[in-house]
């Protein structure tokens, strides 16, 4: 540090508001800079001799600025006024106590939002096959009288349940079919969706409303979609009564006529007759409604076919069906687990053949030990 | 309504009171009613006009408190005051053609005034109460009057840096002028102050 530099530190140090390194360099210049030594002692001692001495103020004026802040606040303009309340809640708000109520109100609120979204009793939860709870859509919009009633467990517990996207699909129909119905009068909606045709009738009839020609229509459309139901709900009560003959008559004629339900009835017809049949002749049924109706009932069918063919040993088959649905997202894992089994199975016959060839190999060396002399014979006779 | 920390920042309190706390603001003028009026006093040089500025001075905080903002100094807000309003009373004394600021107050016979201010020193710093209190009458008088002679722009400096404890980098902002013109002005009070000191025996025993 030169005696420049010091001069324009000097009064920082006096003040102490210098850094330490800094500090340090100013005093080792002092200790060799006589002028700059000087001129440090001599601002200390003036600082220190030379402090200003302060009065105090008198005792009123404390309590004059007081009465005269109060006077002042009161006399705020209402602007201001307004501006420092918000300001005063706004510091409340940013306590974290109201925000620790605020969360609960909004836990507590989320809570009751979610109850409420799902009325109606949960006395029937419908599952699927693998344990999973049934959609609410599904339970709360479609579910037929018919399909609630005590008769479905033991049908269920009885009779080897179609697979789930089979009741899925038929439902899903039902509730189509219901829609068109529900469409002018959105309010009733509901009730038309979940009651039975009859009751829904009943429902139109008593709203109080003429019969328009669009609702005459709507009847007529109405009452066939009605007769189609029936005639599948018979079929169906046919096959879960075990009656799979007569079943498979009634879902053959559902299927050749056509309409929402010929999909399900095909595949239901196809069932059935495997229960007729078996196997033999319901695989190529099976194959033929995968290839006339693509999407799930096909898919349906097709793992319906595949598990034909293990049935009946066509490994081959079964596992090019497999191969086949596990490009479909719902089959997928089903799949490629069928496909491992029956890889493991194959696996498991050429270890039983190749343990069956060496035993059989291994019986046969003990016999041409004991008759070497015979089977040399041929050979030498070859020649 | 909660009590106010002892241990709260200047700032804090301002904010608190800009919420309506009025406790904050008792607070804010216990801590520096005493050095607003020592400030306001030796610009204003009568004790009932630095009373009456000093209300001001804390009228001003009441009415532009909702315009503080946090991340302000609260003390060079007060003391940017503080200032405005030392000036506007200058002002207005000098167009009643009062004596001028730079004129002695030895000069306009205002001696025993300033004897009585040398004569009732209050302790600006309790740790150096002891030596302070051995200082002679006549070095405290001589302390007061190279202050009042001091021009304008150098007293404010040294009364805010002495009085208001405030460090360079806030007076630059207080007085708007540079850090280094702060310095400079400081240094030529403190060099006054040496002149009217050195005669002094207590000047003496501080150099050794």
């Amino acid at each position: 540090m030169d005696c420049e530099k010091f001069d324009r530190i000097v009064l920082d140090l006096l003040y102490d508001e210098l850094d330490e390194l800094t500090a340090a360099a100013a005093g080792r210049h002092m200790e060799h800079c006589a002028r700059c030594r000087a001129i440090g002692s001599g601002l200390r001692a003036t600082r220190e001799v030379g402090t200003l001495p302060l009065l105090d103020p008198p005792e009123q004026l404390e309590l004059r600025i007081l009465q005269a802040e109060e006077r002042a606040t009161q006399l705020l303009p209402i602007g201001k006024r307004l501006g420092r309340g918000l300001s005063l809640l706004a510091g409340y708000a940013m306590r974290p106590q109201v925000s620790m109520a605020a969360l609960l109100m909004l836990m507590i609120g989320s809570s009751l939002f979610f109850l409420r979204a799902q009325p109606g009793d949960r006395e029937h939860v419908l599952v699927t096959e693998r344990g999973v709870p049934e959609s609410d859509n599904e339970v709360v919009t479609v579910l037929p009288k018919k399909l609630e009633a005590p008769a479905e467990a033991p049908r269920a517990a009885v009779h080897p349940a179609p697979s789930p996207r089979v009741e899925e699909n038929a439902r899903r129909d039902r509730v189509a079919e219901a829609k068109p119905e529900a469409a002018p009068m959105p309010a009733a909606a509901p009730q038309y969706a979940a009651a039975p045709p009859a009751q829904a009738q009943a429902a139109r009839g008593s709203d109080g409303l003429g019969a328009s020609s669009d609702d005459r229509e709507l009847e007529s459309s109405t009452e066939a979609s009605s007769d189609s139901d029936a005639s599948y709900d018979a079929a169906m009560a046919a096959y879960r009564d075990g009656r799979y003959s007569e079943a498979q008559r009634r879902f053959d004629e559902i299927a050749s006529l056509g309409g929402a339900h010929a999909a399900n009835a095909a595949l239901y017809g196809a069932q059935a007759l495997r229960r007729v049949s078996g196997c033999p002749t319901a695989a190529p049924r099976f194959e033929e409604v995968h290839s006339r109706y693509p999407g799930s009932v096909g898919s349906d069918a097709a793992w319906q076919a595949a598990d034909c063919y293990r049935s009946l040993g066509e490994l081959a088959r079964a596992r090019q069906n497999y191969e086949q649905l596990s490009a479909d997202p719902s089959y997928k894992t089903r799949a490629k687990e069928a496909i491992a089994e029956l890889d493991q199975r194959v696996a498991d016959q050429e270890a039983a053949a190749r343990k069956a060839a060496a035993a059989a190999a291994a019986t046969a060396k003990g016999k041409p030990a004991a008759a070497s002399a015979p089977a040399a014979k041929p050979s030498a006779s070859s020649k | 309504m909660a009590a106010v920390p002892g241990d709260a920042t200047d700032e804090m309190l301002m904010v608190r009171y800009q919420r309506g706390e009025r406790k904050a603001f008792v607070e804010l003028v216990r801590r520096h009613n005493r050095s607003i009026y020592n400030f306001v006093l030796r610009q204003v040089r009568l004790p009932s006009l630095a009373e009456d500025v000093t209300q001001d001075v804390f009228m001003r905080v009441v009415q532009n408190a909702a315009e503080f903002k946090h991340e302000a100094r609260f003390l060079t807000w007060l003391y940017t005051i503080a200032r405005n309003l030392c000036i506007d009373q200058l002002r207005k004394q000098s167009h009643r053609r009062h004596a001028s600021l730079d004129q002695p107050q030895r000069e306009q016979g205002d001696q025993s005034d300033a004897q009585l201010l040398g004569d009732t020193v209050a302790d600006a710093n309790p740790q150096a109460s002891a030596e302070r209190n051995a200082l002679s009458s006549e070095v405290r008088s001589s302390i007061v009057k190279a202050v009042d002679s001091l021009p304008d722009d150098q007293r404010e400096v040294f009364l805010l840096r002495e009085v208001a404890s405030l460090p360079f980098r806030d007076i630059a902002e207080i007085t708007g002028v540079g850090e280094n013109t702060v310095k400079s002005r400081m240094r030529y009070a403190l060099d006054r102050l040496k002149d009217a000191l050195c005669d002094f025996e207590e000047y003496a025993r501080a150099l050794r």
